[in-house]
C-alpha cells in the first residue's frame, strides 16, 4: 500500500475545512454575544443526527440534510439565546456552567431517542484518484459548501448588513444608541452561529460514527481556533481549522482516534497556560 | 442564638472593621435535625437499596462541597472537580489490588495525591480569569477521563483484564460489608469533612479566598498574593474531593472511568449551584437530597444526568447570582 500520508493530508483537510463553518459560528458568537459557548458542539452533533435521520428515510446526501439541520440548529439556537444566554450573559458562573448543561443534556437526550451505539451515515461511493488516492464524495461536498458559506459570511460582515454585528462587537452601547435592537441581534446571532454548528454537523455526518458525544472533540477546535486566530478574520479561521484537522486526522490515523481528542485538550491546556489572558475582547470587556 | 456573638473573632477582617451581624453558624438548628434524622433513618429498618442510595448521596454531599470550596468560597469555576475524585479512587484501587498496600495507607496516599494534583490543577488555572478556569479545568478533567478509559492492562490474579471501561478493582479487607455500617461511616466521614470545610471556608484563609471570589484586583491591591491563595484553595478542595472519591471506591468496591467523568464534574457543579455557592452546607444538602430523588425513582441513569442538567438550568436561568446570595 501506497504511504498513508497524502490521504491522511486529503481527509484532514475536508474535515478541516468544515470544522471551520463551526469555528466561525464560535468566533462570531464571541465577538458579538462575548460569550464562549460550550453548547456548541451539542449542535454539531444535533446535525449529524438529522443527517442520520434523513439518511434513514432515504435522504442519503447531506446537501439535504445541512440546510434542514441548519434551520433546526437555528431555531434551538434562538431560543437558547433569547431565554437563557441573554438574561445570564454577565454572570461568570451561570454562563460556561448553563451551556455545558445545555450541552449535556442534549447528549443524554440523543442517548434516549437513538441510543448510545455509534451509528453510521452512507456516503455513496467514493471516486479513487492517482495513486489509489480515496476521494471521498461527501468530503468534497463539506469542503466546498463550507468554503462557500464562509466565503458568504465574509462578504456579508464586510458589507451593509453586517454593520450592525460589526458594531456590537466594537461597542454595544454606541449600537444601541444608534437605534440598534442590540438583545434582538444577539440572540439572532447565536441561532446563526449555532446554524452553522449544525450545518457542519450534517454535512461531516459521514466522515465517522454519529454518537451522542461526537460533538466534545469539534467544540474544543474550535475553542482553539478562536483562541489563537482570534475573531476577526475568517479566512485565518478558516486555514487553522484546517491545519488542526489535518493535525486531529493525524493523530487518528497514526495512534488512535481516541489521540485526536486528547491532543486537542492537550493544545486547549497549552494554549491557556501559554496565553493567560485567553480571549482577549472577552477577558477585557467582561462587565 | 442568632444575636450571639461569633465564637471567634477573624484576626483580619477584611469585611471593613465590623464584626458579621449574624452567627456565622446560624441554621445549625435544623442541620442538628437533619443529621439526627438521618442517624435515625437505618432504624427504621428500610430496604438495603434505600441504604444504599443514602450511603451514596452522602459521598456525593461531600464531593458537593468539596466542590463549593474551589467554586463557591473561591469563585474559581472548576469543571474538572471529578480529576482529584477519580485520581484518589484510582490510586486507592491500583494501590491496594496491584500494589498490595494495605488500605489505610493506601486512603492516605490517594488523599494525598489528590491534593497534589489539585496543587497542580491550581498552579496552572492561577493566572487565568473567569470562564478559563472552567475551559483548563474542563479539558485537563477530560483528559484524565481518556486515559482512563483507553489504558487497560493485563494484570492481577489471574491475568484478568483491568482498566478502560470496566475499571479496577479494590482490594477491600473485608467481604461485603453491611449496609447499615456504610451507611453510618458514610454519615460520620461527610459530617467530619463538611464540618472540616467549614472551618477553612471560616477561618482567615477562607475569608481571604472570598475577598479574592469577590474582586481580584481589589484583593491584590489589599496585598493579596492571589495566586498563592487560588492554589491553596484547589489543593483543599481537591483533598477534600479525594477523599470522597476514597470514600466512594470503598463503597462500590471498583474505580472506573465514570469516577473522572465530565458528567460528575458537572453534578458537584449543579449541586452547588441548588443549594447555594459558597455556603458549603447548602451543596451537601442539595446533593443528598437530588440524589435520593433522582436515585430513589430509579430512572435510567441518562434520564438523571438530563434532570440534573434542567434543574441547573432553571435555577441559573432564576437565580444567575446565586441562591444564597
Amino acid at each position: 500500500m501506497a504511504s498513508p500520508l497524502p490521504q491522511v493530508l486529503l481527509d484532514g483537510l475536508f474535515a478541516g475545512g468544515t470544522y471551520a463553518l463551526m469555528a466561525a459560528g464560535m468566533a462570531l458568537i464571541l465577538g458579538v454575544v462575548k460569550v464562549i459557548n460550550l453548547s456548541h458542539g451539542a449542535f454539531f452533533t444535533l446535525g449529524a443526527y438529522v443527517a442520520y435521520a434523513l439518511a434513514g428515510r432515504g435522504v442519503g446526501t447531506p446537501l439535504a440534510a445541512a440546510p434542514l439541520a441548519a434551520v433546526i440548529g437555528f431555531a434551538f439556537g434562538v431560543f437558547l439565546g433569547k431565554s437563557f444566554v441573554n438574561p445570564v450573559r454577565s454572570h461568570p458562573f451561570a454562563l460556561p456552567v448553563g451551556t455545558l448543561a445545555c450541552a449535556l443534556l442534549f447528549e443524554q437526550a440523543a442517548q434516549m431517542v437513538w441510543g448510545p451505539h455509534p451509528l453510521s451515515v452512507a456516503a455513496g461511493a467514493p471516486w479513487i484518484g492517482p495513486g489509489g488516492l480515496v476521494i471521498r464524495r461527501w468530503g468534497v461536498i463539506a469542503f466546498l459548501s463550507s468554503a462557500a458559506l464562509l466565503g458568504g459570511l465574509k462578504w456579508v460582515l464586510s458589507s451593509r448588513p453586517g454593520l450592525p454585528l460589526r458594531l456590537i462587537a466594537e461597542d454595544e452601547e454606541i449600537a444601541g444608541s444608534l437605534g440598534m435592537d442590540v438583545e434582538a441581534i444577539r440572540y439572532l446571532t447565536f441561532g446563526g452561529a449555532c446554524a452553522m454548528a449544525a450545518a457542519a454537523g450534517a454535512l461531516l455526518s459521514p466522515s465517522g460514527a454519529v454518537t451522542p458525544t461526537m460533538g466534545r472533540a469539534p467544540l474544543l477546535l474550535s475553542l482553539v481556533v478562536v483562541i489563537v486566530a482570534g475573531m476577526d478574520s475568517v479566512a485565518a479561521i478558516f486555514l487553522l481549522s484546517i491545519g488542526l484537522g489535518i493535525f486531529g486526522n493525524a493523530c487518528a490515523w497514526f495512534l488512535s482516534p481516541q489521540w485526536s481528542y486528547v491532543a486537542l485538550l492537550a493544545t486547549v491546556c497549552l494554549l491557556l497556560s501559554a496565553r493567560p489572558a485567553g480571549i482577549v475582547a472577552l477577558a477585557g470587556r467582561r462587565d | 442564638m442568632r444575636d450571639a456573638a461569633p465564637s471567634r473573632a477573624p484576626k483580619v477582617s477584611l469585611r471593613g472593621g465590623t464584626p458579621p451581624a449574624r452567627s456565622p453558624w446560624r441554621g445549625g438548628g435544623w442541620l442538628a435535625a437533619g443529621i439526627g434524622l438521618l442517624l435515625l433513618f437505618p432504624l427504621s429498618s428500610p430496604d438495603a437499596f434505600f441504604l444504599d442510595v443514602f450511603t451514596t448521596g452522602f459521598l456525593l454531599a461531600a464531593f458537593a462541597a468539596s466542590w463549593d470550596v474551589v467554586g463557591g468560597v473561591s469563585g474559581q469555576i472548576t469543571l474538572g472537580h471529578a480529576l482529584p475524585f477519580g485520581a484518589a479512587a484510582y490510586s486507592c484501587a491500583l494501590l491496594t489490588s496491584f500494589a498490595g498496600w494495605p488500605l489505610p495507607l493506601a486512603v492516605a496516599a490517594a488523599v494525598l495525591l489528590a491534593a497534589v494534583v489539585g496543587a497542580g490543577i491550581g498552579a496552572l488555572s492561577a493566572p487565568l480569569a473567569g470562564p478559563f478556569v472552567a475551559l483548563l479545568t474542563l479539558a485537563l478533567g477530560e483528559i484524565a477521563h481518556e486515559v482512563a478509559v483507553g489504558h487497560t492492562f493485563f494484570s492481577g490474579p489471574g491475568g484478568y483484564a483491568w482498566g478502560g471501561e470496566g475499571g479496577i478493582p479494590v482490594a477491600l479487607p473485608w467481604r461485603d460489608a453491611s449496609p447499615f455500617s456504610s451507611y453510618y461511616a458514610a454519615l460520620v466521614f461527610l459530617c467530619l469533612a463538611t464540618f472540616g470545610m467549614l472551618l477553612f471556608a471560616r477561618s482567615n484563609s477562607g475569608l481571604i479566598l472570598r475577598a479574592v471570589a469577590g474582586s481580584p484586583i481589589t484583593a491584590q491591591a489589599s496585598g493579596v498574593p492571589i495566586a498563592r491563595f487560588k492554589r491553596l484553595a484547589f489543593t483543599v478542595g481537591s483533598a477534600f474531593a479525594g477523599a470522597a472519591g476514597a470514600g466512594f471506591v470503598l463503597h462500590v468496591g471498583r474505580a472506573t472511568a465514570t469516577d473522572l467523568s465530565l458528567e460528575l464534574s458537572f453534578q458537584a457543579a449543579t449541586f452547588a449551584a441548588v443549594g447555594g455557592r459558597g455556603t458549603i452546607v447548602g451543596p451537601a444538602v442539595a446533593a443528598i437530597v437530588l440524589h435520593v430523588l433522582f436515585q430513589g425513582l430509579s430512572l435510567p441513569p441518562s434520564a438523571r444526568v438530563l434532570l440534573y442538567a434542567l434543574t441547573l438550568l432553571v435555577t441559573l436561568r432564576f437565580f444567575p447570582r446565586g441562591v444564597a446570595t
